[in-house]
């Protein structure tokens, strides 16, 4: 397998493919700068913080791939992090804590689920493949490179979009997302755990 | 009844997070659901804790909602004639 | 070849899964109304366990106190698994995989001072599960909504099948509490009577609360016994629709459907075990999805009706107690159905009944507009 392109998105910088893309704001802010570049997407707001961050890494990501938008049943959505969806979970019990004053949301609680950020990405990109998240106790190169290699195995996926997922609350985040496909490519950088290591060390 | 039609749109942008959505871009007889602002199934739910939240109203069958919910007028007069609140 | 060599389910109806699936095979369920527990702003009806049962039940095995109730499930599932099962835990060549959607998030509500604030991180309360067991390898959660559980098991399967490990200890299991009671209510999804799977009269889920283990291991087939289960192929598909409604096409469980299928013939499954939340919408999308992928005659059913909706649980004690049922040539009836209305037929039945086939296909959907399907043969119909 190797990576066709990569992005770290963190709540003070932007990395696309080792290219760093000028930022002023941070935290929240980036987020809503970034959106406001292409505009063209009104439901993100209604997003918790995760899938804001998912879903403004993915549209950087994927901007430009040629035939975007098309329908496609062999690409996974697969997102590992550490915190899952603790930052929504946290404004969700907000809802229900007082009991003087409890009034549960609905459109919180949906997010309330870590994998909803994957289900996002799906239906802005019109993907029926496989979506999953993954929580383990911190950021593992070697796991991420594991759990994505191992998404091969199923026949029908040929390209893995996911990679680390990070979102502790509204402000602080960390996203290294990767486009990961089985096709091998004499330029392209393999997919592993040394490469990926290097890649979050060295942006 | 204009006060409640206008407090009632700017709480339907906050509660509904419609961005970049302005009181007046909201037509008080264009349908909420389907074209309109083309709000989705959990949007009528948390419309439905607004009622409760902001005018004390509580909605036991959450299908009443698509006839409450048709537009803003429709729902302002609702409002209007149960509000504990 | 991915197969079980052992599994259990903790349960309000038993401790053991002979004990689960005695219950459910004579049509018994746990579920009730509650009015007071948590003090929610409504009754609500569900499967819980009794309060101190797992405490009680824990302290043969450790300080009930270090642990939160949902560990606890965990490690009182996995421990009885692991010893039927006879192997070491600690050893390195064994990984611990877990399922579930909420874990540890009544902490969020109330944290008692003996557990640290970071149990509500999902890889920290999972660490503190198979470090009971000694296992030093990192643990791997897969949280996926209520598919979680058959997501695991194909997690687990590929570990297997990369040989990373020798054996996977598969535990789904999620505690229910105010924090999840509440946001089901917000959403108007729950039914104040026992659930009604695929019924004309539906009004909802049921909340449940359980822990469920499988092992596996992988052979050879030449090394495969005839009475051994396996787990064939798991296919995850999405929706690409919405984020909380089914797909009105049901593609997402159709194309997981296909998958998991491959070449087997719809005559060889014994039956599908469905998700049958008793939704308006999802017993309805599934009826699509199971008619067009071609598998209309096979007979469908749903235990939500004897568990309620266990959420991360689901997708490992349903599966459980369908390899029991095809063991004792039985298809478990769908408590809690009397008559259909779904748009696409489905052959259901209220009261158990019989079968000589060996394979079956378990089927979930999620939030998140995810589905999975496995399908799961006996040596013997391979």
């Amino acid at each position: 397998m190797i990576i066709r392109r990569w992005i770290k998105l963190t709540d003070t910088s932007v990395s696309l493919n080792g290219k760093k893309i000028e930022t002023e704001s941070c935290g929240h802010a980036l987020l809503t700068h970034l959106y406001r570049e292409r505009n063209d997407y009104p439901k993100f707001f209604k997003m918790d913080a995760l899938s804001k961050l998912g879903f403004i890494a993915t549209e950087l990501l994927l901007h430009d791939e040629s035939q975007r938008f098309q329908p496609r049943g062999d690409r996974a959505v697969i997102f590992i992090g550490k915190s899952g969806s603790l930052a929504d979970d946290t404004n969700y019990q907000k809802t229900i804590a007082d009991k003087d004053n409890y009034f549960p949301s609905p459109s919180v609680f949906v997010y309330t689920l870590p994998n909803i950020v994957t289900g996002e990405v799906a239906i802005r990109n019109k993907y029926y493949g496989e979506t999953c998240f993954h929580v383990i106790d911190e950021l593992r190169a070697d796991k991420i490179a594991d759990i994505i290699s191992d998404a091969f195995q199923d026949a029908d996926t040929t390209s893995v979009v996911g990679g680390w997922l990070e979102c502790s609350d509204e402000e602080h985040f960390e996203a290294y997302l990767f486009i990961v496909e089985a096709s091998a490519d004499g330029q392209a950088p393999e997919w592993n755990k040394d490469t990926i290591r290097e890649i979050i060390n060295n942006n | 009844m204009d006060d409640l039609i206008l407090e009632l749109k700017k709480q339907i942008i906050e509660v509904l997070n419609l961005e970049d959505v302005k009181p007046e871009d909201i037509d008080d007889d264009a349908p909420l659901f389907g074209e309109g602002l083309g709000l989705d199934s959990i949007d009528a739910l948390e419309l439905i804790v607004l009622m409760e939240k902001n005018y004390g109203i509580k909605l036991k069958d959450p299908n009443q909602g698509k006839e409450i919910f048709k537009s803003v007028k429709v729902m302002a007069d609702y409002i209007k004639n149960n509000r504990t609140k | 070849m991915i197969v079980k060599i052992s599994d259990n389910i903790y349960s309000p109806l038993g401790v053991t899964t002979k004990q689960n699936y005695l219950a459910v095979k004579a049509g018994k369920s746990m579920s009730r109304l509650y009015s007071d527990r948590w003090q929610m702003a409504e009754p609500f009806f569900a499967s819980l366990f009794e309060e101190g049962d797992v405490d009680n039940a824990f302290s043969l095995l450790g300080d009930a106190t270090d642990y939160t109730d949902f560990e606890k499930i965990c490690i009182l599932s996995a421990s009885r698994a692991i010893a039927d099962a006879g192997i070491d835990a600690s050893a390195s060549d064994v990984q611990f995989f877990i399922s579930t959607t909420k874990g540890n998030v009544s902490l969020l509500d109330y944290r008692p001072e003996k557990i640290s604030a970071d149990r509500v991180l999902l890889g920290v309360a999972a660490k503190k599960i198979s470090e009971y067991f000694g296992n030093a390898n990192v643990p791997m959660v897969v949280s996926n909504a209520c598919i979680s559980g058959v997501c695991a098991q194909i997690m687990a399967m590929r570990s297997l099948m990369s040989r990373r490990c020798k054996y996977a200890v598969v535990i789904g299991a999620d505690s229910q509490c105010r924090f999840i009671v509440s946001g089901f209510q917000s959403f108007k999804a729950l039914s104040q009577k026992r659930c009604k799977p695929y019924d004309a009269t539906r009004e909802g889920l049921n909340l449940g609360e359980a822990a469920g283990t499988i092992i596996y291991t992988i052979k050879e087939k030449e090394d495969i016994h005839q009475e051994d289960w396996i787990a064939v192929k798991g296919a995850i598909r999405n929706d690409a629709n919405h984020i909380s409604g089914p797909s009105r096409t049901g593609e997402g469980s159709y194309r997981a459907l296909m998958t998991a299928l491959g070449n087997e013939q719809a005559e060889n499954l014994a039956f599908i075990n469905a998700h049958g939340t008793a939704t308006l919408y999802n017993d309805e999308m599934e009826s699509i999805a199971i008619s067009r992928a071609g598998l209309s005659s096979v007979p469908v059913n749903s235990l939500k009706g004897y568990y309620g909706h266990t959420m991360g649980a689901a997708g490992i004690i349903e599966p459980i107690l369908s390899m029991h049922s095809i063991d004792d040539g039985t298809v478990l009836g769908t408590l809690g159905f009397e008559s259909s209305d779904v748009s696409h037929p489905l052959i259901l039945s209220s009261h158990n009944t019989s079968t000589d086939k060996h394979a079956f296909m378990k089927l979930l959907s999620g939030f998140g507009g995810c589905n999975a399907a496995m399908l799961y043969k006996k040596g013997d119909a391979l």
